[in-house]
C-alpha cells in the first residue's frame, strides 16, 4: 500500500539514496505544483518526504512545506532537517540521522573514521553508490571491513550506548522484509509535476514517469514492485537489504530482479549482523524477542534455485 | 596435407567414430540439451504473411569471424554450460541460403569439440527448420550426407496449396510457393521418415485446417505440429470457426483410422487440465535456457528477442561473442514461473495446462518493459482447442472400446510433440 510521497523540491535536490543527481542548475518546483503535490499527498493519506537542494528556500514555499506533517531530507550543513545526506566521505556530527553516499573504495579506506562517526550521529546509514561495481576481491573486502566497524559497534554496544548502522544494526532488529518500496510503499514526485517510482528514475529518464498531479497515478504492472512477485527476494531474510529496484532495472533489465553484488552484498551484511547479535549476547541479554540469525550456506539465493518450491 | 584435406579426413573419421557409436549407447538427451541458435542471416526467399520477423532484410549475414568466435566463447563455457547434450539450432531468415557458412561451422564444431574433449562431442545435433525450396540443392545434399545422425530437418509446410499459399508466398512476386517444396518433400521423408513437419495458424488459415492437416497426412507426413500464433491477431467468432475444424479434423482423423499411424499435435491428453500452484509452476518456453546468436555477435535469451523479431520493444541483448554473457541479464529468465507471469484469471483457470505462451511475445506486448506479463491473446482459441480435444479423446477412447482395441491403442500410440514457438 502507498504511505510515503517523496517531494523533490528542485532539479538540484540532493540524491539521498544509490543514484547520483548530476544537475547543477537550480529550478525549483513551480510553487503551484508544490501545492498540489501537498494536497494529494493529503488526500491519499500519504506521509510527505521533501528533498531539499543545497539553498534556502523562499517564504512561501516554507509555508507550504509547514502546512502537511513531513519529513526533511537535507543536505548536510543546512539547519532544521530530519536526515541530512553527506556526499562522499567526510567526517561529520549531527544529532539527527545521517546517510552517508560513499562508494565501496571511500568505505574501505574510511572504515575506521566511520567506525568514530557512530558514536557521533544518532544514527548512519551508508549508502553505496557504486553497488553494481563490485568484484569478487571487493566481496572479500567488504566481508573484512564489515567484520572490523562489527567490533566496534559490540564495543559501544558493551558501553551502554545503541549505535545504529543500517549495514549491520537494522537486520539485527527486523522481523520481517524491510526494503526501500519504492513503487509499492512510495513514490516520488518531480518538479515537473510528474510522479516517478522514485528520484531515480526520474534522473535517468525524464519519460519514464508513472502519471502526473493532473491524471493521477497509473502504475502499469505495478505488482512487479511488490515482494510478492519478484522471484529472488521472495525467498530471501537479507531483510535489512533495500531491493532496489532501481539498481534491478539498471542490471538486469526486471524491476522484480536483482543482480548478484546486491544480492552478495546484501547477504554479507546479514552475515555480519549475525555475528554481531551472537557476540553482543556473549555480554548478556540482548533483544530477547529476537530469534537468532540463521546460518546459511550461500551470498545469492538466485543460487539456491533448485530447492524453491 | 592442406587444411581442407586435413578437415576432410577428419570429417570421415569423425563420422566413422559417430556410425560407430549410433545406436550403442544411447548418447542423446533430448530433455536435458542446450538449445544454441546461430542466426546466420535475416534474408529469405519468402515473405510469409503471419512471420513475426519484421526486421528482416538482406543485409544481415554472420561472417565466419563472428560465427568461429561464438563457438570459441561457447565451448569455453563448459562448467556453465552443463547439459548433457547440446542442439545446434540454425536459423534464418532462410537457413540454407547460407549453407556453406553453416558447413564451416559446423565443421569447426565438431573439430573444436573433439580437439578440446568436449562433453557434448558425442552428444550434439544439428537442427533446421528450413521452407525447403533448396532442399534437394547438391550443397545442402552434401552437408546432410555428411552430418547423418547428427541431424534435425523439418521442412515447414502449411497444408494444402490453397492453404499454403495464402501465406508463404515468394517475396519477389507474390507467387505461392507450395510447388517448389512439396516437389522435396519425398527426397526429405527418405532422409528423415521420422521427422514432422510444422503448421502455424492464424486468423486467416482457419477454414483450411482439416484440409491441410489431411492432405500433410497424405503426404506421408505422419507427425504434423501445429501451433495458433501468439500474437494477437485473432477476431470475432475465430474461436467458434476454430473449434468446429478440430471438432471435423477430429472426426476425419478417428473415422479414417489415421490415429493409429498419425499425430497431429493439437490433440493431446495432457491439455485442459487445471495447473497446481506450486507443483505445475514451471516456465512454459525455455527462454534463458537457449542462447542464440545473431550477425553482430550480440547474444539473446531466444531469438524472439533479437531487433527483427520485435514490433514495439527494444532488443534484450544478454552479452556478445567479446565480452561473453552478462549473467545478470540472464536472472530474470531463470527465476521466472507460471504464477509470477500470469493473471489471476490464469492462475484459477480450470482449462489451464497446455496453454502456452511465448517469452518474447509477453515482453513485445507487454504495457512495460518486462519479461513478467504473460500475454494471453490465445485464451479464447486455447479454449476452443479444449472443447474439441475433449471432444477427440471420447469419441476415440469409445470407439476403441467398443472395437476392444483400446488397451492395445494405449500401448502403441502414437507420441506427438507439443510445439510452442
Ligand atoms: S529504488 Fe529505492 S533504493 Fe533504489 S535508488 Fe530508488 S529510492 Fe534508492
Ligand atoms: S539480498 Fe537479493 S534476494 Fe535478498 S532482498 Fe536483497 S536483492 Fe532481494
Ligand atoms: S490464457 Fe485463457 S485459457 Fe490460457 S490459462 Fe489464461 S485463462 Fe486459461
Amino acid at each position: 500500500m502507498l504511505q510515503y510521497l517523496i517531494i523533490l523540491l528542485d532539479e538540484t535536490s540532493t540524491s539521498f539514496c544509490h543514484y547520483e543527481n548530476a544537475n547543477q542548475e537550480r529550478k525549483l518546483m513551480p510553487l503551484d505544483v508544490l501545492k498540489e503535490g501537498v494536497r494529494f499527498g493529503m488526500m491519499e493519506n500519504l506521509m510527505i518526504q521533501f528533498v531539499y537542494p543545497d539553498y534556502e528556500l523562499p517564504q512561501a514555499y516554507q509555508e507550504v512545506v509547514e502546512s502537511i506533517d513531513h519529513s526533511k531530507i537535507k543536505p548536510y550543513g543546512q539547519e532544521d532537517a530530519d536526515v541530512l545526506i553527506v556526499n562522499g566521505f567526510q567526517k561529520v556530527k549531527a544529532d539527527v540521522p545521517v546517510v552517508l553516499r560513499i562508494t565501496k573504495q571511500e568505505l574501505f579506506v574510511h572504515q575506521e573514521e566511520i567506525a568514530v562517526m557512530l558514536g557521533d550521529v544518532p544514527r548512519l546509514n551508508v549508502v553505496l553508490t557504486d553497488v553494481e561495481a563490485f568484484a569478487e576481491a571487493d566481496f572479500e573486502t567488504y566481508k573484512k571491513v564489515l567484520a572490523g566497524l562489527s567490533s566496534e559497534v559490540e564495543k559501544l554496544y558493551v558501553d551502554g550506548k545503541s549505535p545504529q548502522l543500517n549495514l549491520l544494526t537494522d537486520r539485527m532488529m527486523l522481523s520481517q522484509m524491510n526494503n526501500c518500496g519504492a513503487g509499492d510503499t512510495s513514490i516520488t514526485l518531480a518538479p515537473n509535476g510528474k510522479f516517478y517510482v522514485c528520484p531515480a528514475f526520474y534522473y535517468e529518464n525524464e519519460a519514464d514517469s508513472i502519471g502526473d498531479l493532473e491524471h493521477g497515478l497509473g502504475i502499469k504492472n505495478k505488482q512487479l514492485y511488490k515482494l510478492e512477485y519478484a522471484p529472488i527476494c521472495r525467498h530471501c531474510d537479507a531483510w535489512q537489504c533495500k531491493r532496489c529496484v532501481w539498481l534491478n532495472c539498471k542490471t538486469t533489465l526486471e524491476v522484480n530482479t536483482p543482480s548478484h553484488e546486491q544480492c552478495v552484498v546484501a547477504h554479507l551484511e546479514r552475515n555480519a549482523s549475525r555475528e554481531l547479535l551472537r557476540s553482543i549476547r556473549q555480554h548478556g541479554t540482548f533483544l530477547p524477542e529476537r530469534e537468532e540469525i540463521k546460518e546459511i550456506d550461500y551470498l545469492d539465493p538466485f543460487d539456491k534455485r533448485d530447492t524453491w518450491q | 596435407m592442406n587444411s581442407h584435406e586435413l578437415l576432410l579426413l577428419y570429417n570421415s573419421f569423425v563420422h566413422l567414430i559417430m556410425s560407430g557409436l549410433k545406436g550403442l549407447q544411447g548418447e542423446w538427451h533430448e530433455e536435458a540439451s542446450k538449445n544454441i541458435t546461430f542466426i546466420v542471416t535475416k534474408d529469405c526467399q519468402l515473405a510469409c504473411k503471419y512471420c513475426y520477423l519484421v526486421g528482416k532484410n538482406t543485409k544481415e549475414r554472420m561472417s565466419w569471424k563472428t560465427a568461429k568466435q561464438a563457438v570459441d566463447y561457447i565451448l569455453s563455457c563448459e562448467k556453465d554450460m552443463t547439459e548433457d547434450s547440446v542442439i545446434f539450432d540454425f536459423i534464418g531468415g532462410e537457413p540454407f541460403l547460407e549453407i556453406s557458412l553453416i558447413d564451416r561451422i559446423c565443421d569447426y564444431l565438431k573439430m573444436r569439440m573433439y580437439e578440446l574433449n568436449h562433453h557434448w562431442f558425442n552428444s550434439y545435433r544439428f537442427s533446421f527448420t528450413t521452407n525447403g525450396l533448396n532442399y534437394d540443392s547438391p550443397k545442402v545434399q552434401q552437408f546432410i550426407a555428411k552430418n547423418d545422425h547428427h541431424l534435425s530437418i523439418v521442412i515447414t509446410i502449411d497444408g494444402n496449396k490453397l492453404k499454403h499459399n495464402l501465406n508463404r508466398i515468394y517475396k519477389k512476386d507474390g507467387k505461392g510457393s507450395y510447388d517448389d517444396v512439396v516437389k522435396n518433400i519425398p527426397l526429405w521423408l527418405e532422409q528423415f521418415p521420422e521427422f514432422g513437419t510444422k503448421v502455424t495458424i492464424s486468423s486467416a488459415d482457419i477454414p483450411y485446417i482439416k484440409e491441410s492437416v489431411l492432405h500433410l497426412f497424405g503426404l506421408g507426413i505422419h507427425e504434423v505440429n501445429i501451433n495458433v500464433v501468439f500474437e494477437n491477431v485473432w477476431k470475432e467468432g475465430d474461436d467458434k470457426r476454430f473449434e468446429e475444424q478440430l471438432m471435423q479434423l477430429a472426426d476425419a482423423i478417428i473415422d479414417g483410422g489415421f490415429y493409429e499411424d498419425y499425430v497431429c499435435s493439437f490433440y493431446s491428453e495432457n491439455i485442459g487440465k487445471p495447473l497446481d500452484l506450486v507443483l505445475e509452476n514451471q516456465n512454459w518456453c525455455g527462454a534463458g535456457m537457449m542462447l542464440s546468436i545473431d550477425a553482430l555477435g550480440n547474444f539473446y535469451p531466444c531469438t524472439r528477442f533479437a531487433a527483427y523479431s520485435l514490433r514495439s520493444k527494444k532488443p534484450i541483448i544478454i552479452g556478445n561473442v567479446r565480452d561473453g554473457i552478462d549473467k545478470n541479464k540472464l536472472r530474470p529468465f531463470l527465476t521466472l514461473d507460471r504464477t509470477t507471469q500470469s493473471r489471476q484469471e490464469c492462475i484459477d483457470c480450470e482449462v489451464a495446462s497446455g496453454c502456452a505462451w511465448c517469452q518474447g511475445e509477453n515482453y513485445d506486448a507487454a504495457d512495460t518493459n518486462t519479461i513478467y506479463q504473460r500475454a494471453t491473446a490465445i485464451c479464447k482459441m486455447h479454449k476452443a482447442r479444449v472443447r474439441a480435444n475433449n471432444y477427440y479423446w471420447n469419441k476415440l477412447y469409445r470407439k476403441l472400446e467398443l472395437e476392444g482395441m483400446r488397451e492395445e491403442f494405449e500401448k502403441s500410440k502414437p507420441k506427438s510433440n507439443d510445439v510452442i514457438c
